[in-house]
């Protein structure tokens, strides 16, 4: 080993000294005035606060910090998730110190937040000056560089540069060449001072120049907070409340870079840690801006989105019961074994559970005690152009009304979640030879009921005059109605009845009625149910709906099957029948569910509400929200909702969508693996990129100008949903390409191999490995299409305040020639978000600036929910091809 | 998927087209690797003498990827219910002539394929050949393992579904004519037969992709079994696993060989000699050089070139 390498470094560094210490306060206090800049950036705290507004926006922060870094200070000192970093221990303290220490100046000198934030840049470029000077003396152990480096050396000239072009033309004038010399000078002085000193002074001194020239024009006030600078040659300004913050932004990351060189120990380590650091404030920089976004469209719109809302406690009770399984579900799930943190882990798993049975409870007692909750609040509108202040609340009712959707959604969900955990009861238990019969016969029942819906779709209820729904359709419905109540309570009726040693040992023994009795029973009454208005009947027994009250016993079976298959359960030792059970419990739970879906599934094809013991399922629910359910009132008091225009939206994606995914996907299986790879393959490939970034106007110009005469000659929502199709178009095909071309080679070879052709491979091995990458590239279009304003100005027209809504599904008319289906709905103008909230606030067309925020937000809402549907669906694809 | 050349035969081309450039300057017309003697082919050297019937007859292949010409009138035939080993240096065409026996080469644009390969007497280049039953009675078995990232189940009874042997849609399922029990016997037979069932019978519904190497190439044995063919050809199935993997693998093939036909590419030559009935060498430029019993060619062969790359000379 040569001597060059004698000195090698320690293999740990010591504990922190005075040095690394100071230098973490000083990154601390970068990353609090960064934040800072942030907050005066979007304006939460104004840059000219002083006196109370900006000792209680310091309190705040000293809240903030005092909070998080005590959490996290007592979590690791109880061992819960030690710390064990020196770095992150330093700078929490550091953070703790800084906003100490700025509460403090806020409180006891008089001056406002713009001259606090300039001090805080001195203290760093003083901090960084000491640290450099402390390092070059060689008081501390360092490892610097030569130099700080070309790269650093000309980002600070080209900084200086900037800094000397202001100062030139803020001295001579731009007037004058002499600026440009100044300019020249700085840039030139500040790249020396990088380059030329040993690493350590470096990247120190210019940091700390720049740093403190940015402080020391806030704190003198050259650019205060009325500060306003109008270059002649730009059309815009500069005015002191949007630079300011930027300077803090700027010099707070310059000198965070800086320390966390210093602290680091300059060299390799050195410019890892300042990286590290810069590139974490970046990111967090991007989220906050993404963040603030959402946020800020929120706040303006989520008071005028939210006025008037009424629910009754029972629907909010239905909706919130996939929570309660998924609560329970993750309640569940093991907690690891680390001895002190398991614990832990138990409490945080069972905090969601905790949350929605408290949220659970206080409904329960809503309903019970018949009282009502209500949080009031007000919001403005804009009335003659002037605000008017309305006075709105959110209430929860004790009505105990449940609309259909509420129920059926929520019912489904379970249904579809308890079915997915369910395995397969087959083979267990003893199959007897009249089960077997039974088994054969539902099958062959419910093909005898779709056969007659068949029927009586084609020849209507009564042909020929002949009454044949009312006789044979009643029996149909009546008989298959009563049957599958026969079998929904079978396996209930089969433990109950068993002459099993225990409860467990007939659960078991009976396991075979299960299945048949849940699934045959809800096939049934599925097709009665559809059966009953295509044959135009409803039987009654007395006054209750016959069908309704047979799927709620149904429903009270299944419940009352898993209660019981649960309790045997508790009692049971043998694994195997634990299992067994416990699927006997799923199953009881998919026919609960399923059977409650139905009973909503009823009243909502039949339109009579069905009610128990108080409780009711009817179409028109107890869930009232204005904003999302009403359409414009006209000359009303209240002005209602915009419920065309979410619905014209959801079309619009919709229809887009449908238009689109085949095709582009399609075509995509056609480029990728059936065309010969050369020119014409290329050439598509050109056109697909060239049509993904034409300007949205040109689709509408487009619409517009050949679509509109085709479809009838007035805008409208299918020309709309086309346009938006045209635009999605091109990303689908692109990005389903791709996915199809990274499914590996290997896929298609062994399913060749196995003589499967290539069709069926690309069916069943090809695309379903590339639906992930399929379903990014629709999400990604959902996103840009939902909010797409321009094209649809131009096709879909600007429908403002809309008085009703687009009635797609019930516009569908059949016709007895060409084109046999036609569907009016489609040909007319409708409303849609984006155009809405255009025509209110950039156009200015009448109507309240409040409303149109609260659009924008819904608008946000939409969006969001077509990615949430995207991003599981993809998680759901994506799962099936992982092993985990 | 046009211009997916598998990885295996690229390499073999471009490395016959490098060794081509490399050796053209000397001795123009015969290509060899470095340390390879010069020698002619004589034709008796691949007349291979076997009793029973041959399930496979080759005559005069050859095949071109483009201008390089990756196999030269090969002939030979291979006997029923045994194993055949090809070997020989990279690039010297036997991945090419295996993917030759169930037609693979077609998925290549630029191979061209010209001679005549016959299954039981049955030409497999016809043009009204069936691809589909075709390799349903040839199967084959790739050097890396390859299962859908699908459940082992249902990479088992993929092959099966697909030519409708097996059917568990939905419409089979309402009408009763649902085949899951015929779907877990084959499922179990064909894991059985790989000797991958006691390893795998509690976790058929996992993803296969989380298997071990060793286990997925089993898998993917049991997979090519399941259709149940006459034939199976292996490309280098053991290259990429460890000992005691390959070890299964070989116990494997020589058990295969009971029932089936099987015809494998090895690089590794005591691999070649345990397990195979008989072997033939391919040597750099794409000529069978000797093909005769294993015995005979690993202990006396007939070819100097053949016995300098058994001996380890070159290659």
């Amino acid at each position: 080993m040569s001597d060059a390498y004698a000195t090698t470094d320690r293999l740990v560094s010591a504990e922190s000294n005075v040095y690394d210490r100071g230098l973490d306060a000083t990154i601390a206090l970068s990353v609090v005035g960064f934040a800072l800049g942030m907050v005066t950036l979007v304006g939460l705290v104004p840059l000219d606060a002083g006196g109370s507004a900006l000792t209680g926006a310091f309190a705040t922060l000293l809240a903030v910090v005092v909070g998080a870094v005590g959490i996290s200070g007592l979590a690791s000192y109880t061992g819960v998730a030690p710390i064990t970093s020196q770095r992150v221990r330093g700078i929490g303290i550091g953070l703790v110190v800084s906003a100490v220490s700025l509460a403090v100046l806020a409180v006891a000198l008089p001056v406002t937040m713009a001259t606090l934030l300039g001090v805080v840049l001195l203290v760093e470029a003083l901090a960084l000056v000491a640290a450099g000077a402390t390092s070059r003396a060689g008081v501390v152990d360092t490892e610097p560089n030569m130099s700080a480096g070309l790269l650093a050396g000309s980002v600070f000239g080209a900084v200086g540069l900037a800094f000397g072009t202001v100062i030139g033309g803020a001295l001579v004038g731009f007037g004058s060449p002499l600026w440009a010399v100044v300019a020249l000078a700085t840039g030139a002085f500040l790249l020396a001072v990088t380059v030329l000193p040993r690493e350590d002074v470096g990247s120190t001194a210019s940091p700390a120049l720049v740093v403190a020239t940015l402080g020391l024009v806030v704190v003198t006030g050259v650019v205060g907070v009325g500060w306003q600078w109008n270059p002649q040659t730009l059309s815009g300004g500069f005015t002191g409340s949007a630079v300011i913050p930027v300077f803090l932004l700027f010099g707070t990351l310059l000198s965070a870079w800086s320390a966390a060189k210093c602290r680091a120990g300059f060299g390799a380590r050195g410019r890892e840690y300042g990286a590290f650091l810069v590139i974490n404030l970046n990111a967090f920089l991007m989220v906050a801006v993404m963040a603030t976004i959402v946020l800020f469209v929120t706040l303006k719109g989520v008071g005028y989105a939210v006025h008037g809302i009424t629910v009754g406690a029972l629907t909010l009770l239905v909706v919130l019961s996939p929570a309660l399984v998924g609560a329970v579900q993750f309640a569940r799930s093991p907690a690891g074994t680390s001895d002190w943190n398991t614990g832990v882990r138990q409490l945080f798993r069972v905090l969601p559970l905790a949350l929605v049975g408290s949220l659970g409870t206080v409904l329960a007692g809503v309903l019970l005690t018949g009282s009502t909750l209500r949080y009031a609040f007000t919001y403005v509108v804009q009335v003659n152009r002037a605000g008017e202040t309305i006075d709105t609340a959110i209430t929860v009712t004790p009505d105990a009304t449940v609309g259909t959707l509420l129920l059926i959604a929520p019912a489904l969900l379970l249904a579809v979640a308890f079915f997915r955990a369910f395995g397969s009861l087959r083979s267990v238990g003893t199959q007897s030879a009249r089960t077997g019969s039974v088994r054969q016969a539902v099958p062959t029942a419910i093909l005898g009921l779709v056969a007659l819906i068949g029927c009586f779709l084609v020849v209507g209820p009564s042909p020929f005059g002949l009454p044949l729904g009312g006789t044979l359709g009643f029996a149909a419905v009546v008989a298959g109605t009563l049957a599958a109540g026969a079998l929904a309570v079978l396996p209930l009726a089969g433990v109950l009845a068993s002459n099993g040693s225990s409860l467990a040992a007939s659960a078991q023994d009976e396991a075979p009625l299960f299945t048949l009795g849940v699934f045959g029973g809800l096939g049934l009454l599925t097709a009665a149910l559809v059966l009953q208005p295509v044959a135009a009947v409803n039987p009654l027994v007395g006054p209750v709906n016959l069908v309704p009250a047979v799927a709620l016993l149904g429903a009270v079976a299944s419940l009352a099957v898993a209660v019981l298959t649960t309790a045997a359960r508790r009692g049971s030792e043998e694994t195997i029948t634990r299992r067994l059970l416990a699927e006997e419990t799923r199953l009881g739970l998919v026919g609960a569910a399923g059977f409650t879906a139905l009973v909503g599934l009823h009243v909502a094809v039949t339109g009579v509400s069905f009610t128990v013991l108080g409780v009711s399922v009817a179409n028109e629910g107890s869930l009232s929200w204005p904003m999302v359910m009403q359409a414009y009132i006209p000359l009303g008091l209240e002005p209602g909702g915009i419920m065309p225009a979410i619905v014209g939206t959801v079309w619009l994606v919709v229809g887009a969508t449908l238009f689109a995914v085949p095709l582009g996907l399609g075509a995509a299986v056609f480029l990728t693996e059936y065309a010969e790879q050369g020119r014409f393959t290329a050439l598509v490939e050109i056109a697909t990129n060239a049509l993904w970034s034409t300007p949205s106007i040109v689709f509408g110009l487009f619409g517009a100008a050949f679509l509109i005469p085709r479809l009838g000659g007035d805008e409208s929502l299918l020309a709309g949903m086309l346009v938006l199709g045209f635009m999605l178009l091109p990303l689908v095909l692109i990005t389903s390409r791709e996915a199809i071309k990274s499914v590996p080679n290997e896929y298609r070879d062994a399913s060749t191999a196995l003589g499967v052709t290539q069709w069926e491979t690309i069916k069943s091995v090809v695309l379903p490995a590339a639906m992930p990458g399929v379903i990014t590239g629709v999400i990604l279009g959902v996103g840009r299409i939902a909010g797409e304003t321009a094209p649809l100005i131009l096709v879909l027209g600007s429908t403002l305040n809309a008085t009703n809504a687009v009635d797609v599904v019930g516009g569908f008319r059949f016709v007895a020639r060409p084109p046999f289906v036609v569907n009016d709905a489609l040909l007319t103008a409708s409303a849609s978000l984006p155009t809405q909230v255009w025509a209110v606030i950039a156009a200015g067309v009448s109507g309240s600036p409040q409303m149109g925020w609260a659009t924008a937000f819904i608008l946000l809402m939409v969006v969001l929910t077509f990615y949430a549907v995207g991003i599981t669906a993809r998680t759901y694809f994506r799962r099936k091809l992982d092993y985990e | 998927m046009s211009d997916s050349i598998n990885t295996e035969t690229s390499t073999d081309a471009q490395a016959s087209t490098g060794t081509q450039a490399s050796t053209d300057g000397e001795s123009p017309g015969i290509q060899t690797t470095a340390g390879e003697s010069e020698e002619r082919v004589r034709e008796e050297w691949t007349q291979y003498q076997f009793d029973g019937a041959a399930k496979l007859s080759v005559e005069d292949l050859n095949v071109w990827y483009g201008d390089d010409h990756a196999l030269k009138d090969v002939s030979m035939e291979i006997p029923e219910n045994s194993v055949t080993a090809l070997i020989g240096p990279s690039g010297c065409g036997k991945s090419t002539y295996l993917r030759c026996l169930n037609r693979m080469n077609d998925r290549i644009k630029a191979a061209r394929v010209d001679g005549s390969v016959e299954l039981e007497g049955t030409e497999i280049y016809d043009s009204n050949a069936n691809l589909v039953e075709l390799r349903k009675r040839i199967g084959m078995v790739f050097q890396s393992p390859n299962p859908f990232p699908k459940s082992i189940r249902e990479n088992i009874s993929y092959g099966p579904r697909k030519h409708g042997d097996i059917n568990k849609g939905l419409l089979a399922r309402l009408f009763g004519r649902d085949d899951t029990e015929a779907e877990a016997e084959l499922v179990e037979r064909s894991l059985k037969q790989a000797a991958l069932w006691d390893e795998v019978s509690d976790r058929l519904d996992d993803n296969a992709l989380g298997l071990s190497g060793g286990q997925q190439q089993r898998l993917c044995i049991a997979r090519c079994l399941a259709v149940d063919p006459e034939v199976i050809l292996m490309d280098e199935p053991a290259s990429a696993l460890d000992p005691i993997a390959t070890s299964k693998i070989e116990d494997l093939v020589e058990e295969l060989s009971k029932e089936y036909t099987v015809v494998i590419v090895t690089h590794n030559m005591q691999q070649a000699a345990r397990i195979s009935d008989q072997t033939a060498v391919f040597l750099t430029g794409g000529e069978l050089v000797e093909y005769d019993d294993t015995d005979k060619i690993f202990e006396n062969p007939e070819s100097q070139r053949v016995e300098d790359y058994i001996t380890g000379k070159f290659g």
